[in-house]
């Protein structure tokens, strides 16, 4: 069996949503696949909010400005004018598809404070803003019955052929049949690979299959080392704390009691960009002044009993029920970890890759608007205003191309593979080698980046991309084989983790979320452009490409 | 460290008899049991089949039964299961099909979800406004109360007991959906919501409140169906039996603060009605029951002052309707 479409989505979380609906009104025959069913998506875990100007005395102006200042000038300011100008009509499109948003007394779109933000800009919903975007899009995207959803399937390659995409092969969960699904454009959003380290708040599922097959497919990865580490996450299991705990007022304090942020970052304090923040809690903690389990304190109390469960009602369940502390009466533990990849595949301001047919949106795609440091709440305004460009841009595409193919012989080629790594009857369990690749990723790749430390990352990714040529598969059921899907995951991830450290041992200078003991300043001379990423036999090939630069030009970045 | 014994249901596919597999966990007690489930699948078996994605209680992948109580296994610690069975039974969702070990085919959840139309439904002659965000007081934002919260995990469906007896009944999570749209000020489908389900799912609710005690979201959905069958009374009478028999039930109790089982069938099904049921009597009094009216209760009275405070205006049957539901606009 074999599927066809004008144009096929692969992630179904609000990039991916946002793009099959956009594609779908442009007349195409649009099918999604995903290796979840859509509502299980990790968009379901973004909190905080989304960022708009839409308040009294803002401008997309002022918002563009916060967004490159922020991403310390590797955004690509045509594309960050973008994002900051469709922002306002994208937030309101979303309220008319049914978004419940936290309501101002006038009845309009209350606004929290947030990183980064020069002013209160960040429409949200509680602290589940994910959760009521993607609720509503998806029950939008639900009038659309002509829309195909394949749900529980793993995209395993592209189909590339003439210097096009023709589709890819994908298996389903259910049975572990591999198919072919012909497309004449493809859409990646598939969201990051937070999952290559150990201590990441994202979801088990945030493997980046997409970014992976599209990288083997010759598109390039653009930026792979600028890895934002959240400043507040509980210790453990990293789950998140909003930076809208902060945005309501919340502050940090180390064991001194000290309100230490106003050390780091005298304007902005606990509301200063995430780099900045999590440089400043990591070295607190360094210099001995945090508490014993190897945290500081993010306190609530002062905001009052109503407030606390009122504004952040997610937070105040997930710190009561998974560590047993109330932040109404006591200080929330917390500790930076690895939360959102700046990096992902190279498009242009339309979504397209170098790929003819391919594009891709969301933060499995970079545009970039968020440089070497995203802002917080600009994530889910990206996935949407990018995802709805490309969707459109896939749909025009589809258009003027006259056919797409995936034959059976394409398919049989990727089985081959599959089957090759599933039938073997000795190896290294999946568990091993990932254990090894995220623990390498959160000892050696972190907030602050040593080069002997790097190079030893990036000799043991390599070692455990041989060693994984010997994994070892022992369910051999055809029904929702985990054990498959997850050997199947590890050779994206380590694919993936291959590129950031590359990329990272290349960058000899610190700018955002990237920082070198050995290089601790900022480089335009020699880094002001992007790292773009191909695969090859041995590895990586790193080129370079210039910064987008229109209004802003670079200066020194302090909050 | 504790070592906990889990017993996991297995089933390789669809039809096949489950069994039960025991593993031994060594775990602290405040470990989630999803973090013991994969501690077995990455230690001693990684056949083992679940859904989980986010392990922080919003992806909605991971309710399963945990010593036959529905539960989402990411927020729900493994010790207090353990002291209170003294092991850990892990087993699929009822209600559902099992697809293999802890995972269910979830299509009758998502294709009762779907029969409530959960969309806005806009009224073309009162669009919203144009380039603009509808406008919404917090006290119309706070009519939705705890059901933004919904993660459609499918616990209070498999916790559900009235699923079984009616493929009509919408259940817990399409009801407490339902709800969020009715009183969202944008939908203008108010009364054509109310009607679709007056007729018949509403008054399947057994009231039992297990739905209640499986959300782990705290979204109540029982309180929120008898939400819905004020609001439908409210706004349409009550023309069919269900209706017809909570209003009776209501006056019924009012004469001698007791039922009366005879009268209450008379008037909810009618005098042919009633006859029907007749071959139910009897059945009824052969096991024992009596259907022979109560004389009024003591303190009968303290009944009647009961009802009429509830029969003040303020009161749950005389509130106005939801804001932002007026007889015009939003509302017809």
């Amino acid at each position: 069996m074999s599927y066809s479409h004008d144009v096929l989505v692969v992630g179904a979380g609000l990039a991916g949503q946002r793009a099959a609906l956009e594609a779908f009104r442009a007349g195409a025959n649009v099918g999604v696949i995903s290796k979840l069913h859509p509502l299980r998506s990790h968009s379901v875990a973004a909190q905080g909010g989304i960022n708009a100007a839409l308040g009294p005395g803002d401008s997309p102006e002022g918002h563009i400005y916060d967004t490159v200042k922020g991403s310390d000038y590797l955004a690509d300011q045509d594309a960050a004018k973008i994002l900051c100008t469709e922002a306002g009509p994208c937030v309101i499109e979303m309220e008319h598809f049914g978004t419940i948003f936290n309501r101002a007394p006038d009845g309009s779109l209350d606004r929290r404070a947030f990183g980064g933000a020069s002013k209160s800009r960040t429409i949200y919903s509680a602290d589940r803003t994910g959760l009521a975007l993607l609720q509503a899009l998806y029950e939008e995207l639900g009038r659309e019955r002509a829309i195909t959803v394949y749900e529980e399937w793993d995209a395993l390659e592209l189909v590339m052929k003439d210097g096009r995409v023709h589709g890819l092969v994908g298996l389903h969960r259910k049975t572990s049949k591999i198919e072919g699904f012909s497309a004449k454009a493809v859409v990646i959003a598939t969201g990051p690979a937070g999952r290559i380290y150990g201590k990441t708040t994202n979801s088990h599922s945030s493997t980046g299959d997409g970014n992976a097959i599209a990288y083997r497919a010759g598109a390039y990865l653009k930026d792979m080392e600028f890895v934002q580490f959240h400043p507040t996450a509980l210790p453990h299991t990293s789950i998140l704390i909003t930076e809208g705990a902060r945005g309501e007022g919340g502050m940090l304090k180390n064991s001194k009691g000290e309100r230490f942020m106003e050390r780091y970052a005298p304007n902005f304090k606990d509301l200063a960009s995430r780099d900045v923040v999590s440089r400043a809690i990591v070295t607190e903690v360094r210099e001995g002044r945090g508490f014993p389990d190897g945290t500081v304190h993010l306190e609530l109390m002062h905001l009052g009993r109503e407030k606390i469960e009122s504004k952040l009602q997610e937070i105040v369940e997930i710190t009561r029920k998974f560590i047993g502390i109330d932040p109404v009466t006591q200080g929330i533990p917390v500790f930076p970890a690895q939360h959102y990849m700046m990096g992902g595949v190279h498009t242009d301001p339309k979504g397209a890759t170098n790929l003819p047919g391919l594009y891709a949106a969301g933060e499995a795609a970079c545009v970039s608007v968020h440089g070497a440091n995203r802002l917080g709440a600009n994530s889910l305004l990206d996935t949407l205003v990018f995802g709805k460009i490309s969707g459109a841009e896939a749909a025009a595409w589809a258009k003027k191309t006259s056919s797409a193919t995936v034959t059976q012989g394409e398919v049989d080629a990727v089985t081959t593979r599959i089957h090759t790594m599933w039938e073997r009857k000795e190896g290294e369990t999946v568990v091993k080698l990932r254990n090894e690749m995220q623990n390498a990723m959160d000892e050696k790749v972190g907030v602050y980046r040593r080069p002997d430390e790097l190079l030893a990352a990036l000799a043991k990714i390599s070692e455990l991309k041989d060693r994984y040529r010997n994994v070892y598969v022992s369910d051999k059921s055809t029904t929702f084989n985990l054990n498959l899907i997850e050997a199947i995951e590890l050779g994206n991830m380590l694919d993936q983790a291959e590129v950031l450290v590359a990329g990272a041992v290349a960058r000899t200078e610190s700018r955002g979320a990237h920082v070198r003991m050995d290089f601790p300043n900022r480089d335009d001379a020699q880094w002001l452009k992007h790292t773009m990423a191909l695969p090859s036999k041995e590895g990586p090939v790193l080129t370079y490409l210039p910064v987008t630069i229109t209004d802003y030009q670079p200066k020194a970045r302090s909050y | 460290m504790v070592a906990i014994p889990f017993e996991v249901s297995r089933s390789a596919g669809p039809g096949q008899k489950p069994r039960f597999d025991k593993f031994t966990v060594n775990v602290s007690e405040e470990t989630p049991i999803l973090t013991a489930l994969l501690q077995i699948r990455s230690e001693l078996d990684p056949s083992l089949g679940l859904r989980y994605s986010c392990r922080q209680a919003i992806c909605g992948s991971c309710a399963m039964r945990v010593n036959g109580k529905s539960r989402l296994v990411c927020s729900t610690p493994v010790g207090p299961e353990f002291r209170a069975h003294g092991k850990v039974v892990i087993e699929p969702m009822a209600n559902q099909p099992v697809v293999k070990d802890l995972i269910t085919d979830m299509t009758p959840f998502w294709d009762r979800y779907r029969r409530v139309h959960p969309h806005l439904i806009l009224d073309p002659a009162h669009p919203l406004p144009k380039d603009k965000e509808s406008s919404m007081t917090p006290e119309q934002f706070d009519q939705f109360k705890e059901t933004p919260r919904c993660i459609a995990c499918g616990a209070c469906y498999s916790a559900c007991p009235a699923l079984g007896s009616d493929d009509e009944f919408l259940g817990p999570m399409a009801l407490a959906k339902m709800y969020r749209f009715v009183v969202d000020p944008r939908d203008s489908a108010y009364r054509q919501r109310l009607a679709t389900i007056q007729n018949q799912s509403l008054w399947l609710c057994l009231r039992c409140n297990m739905c209640v005690e499986a959300c782990p979201k705290d979204v109540r959905p029982a309180e929120r169906i008898v939400d819905l069958k004020r609001l439908a009374i409210q706004e349409l009478g009550a023309p069919e039996q269900g209706s017809r028999h909570a209003e009776k039930f209501m006056t019924n109790i009012e004469d001698g603060g007791v039922l009366n089982e005879m009268k209450l069938a008379r008037e909810t099904l009618g005098i042919f009605g009633t006859l029907k049921q007749i071959p139910k009597g009897i059945q009824m009094m052969r096991h024992g029951r009596s259907l022979k009216k109560h004389p009024p209760i003591q303190g009968v009275q303290e009944v009647k002052v009961i009802y009429s405070e509830l029969n003040k205006p303020e009161d749950l049957m005389h509130r106005p309707r939801p804001a932002g539901k007026g007889v015009k606009g939003g509302g017809q």
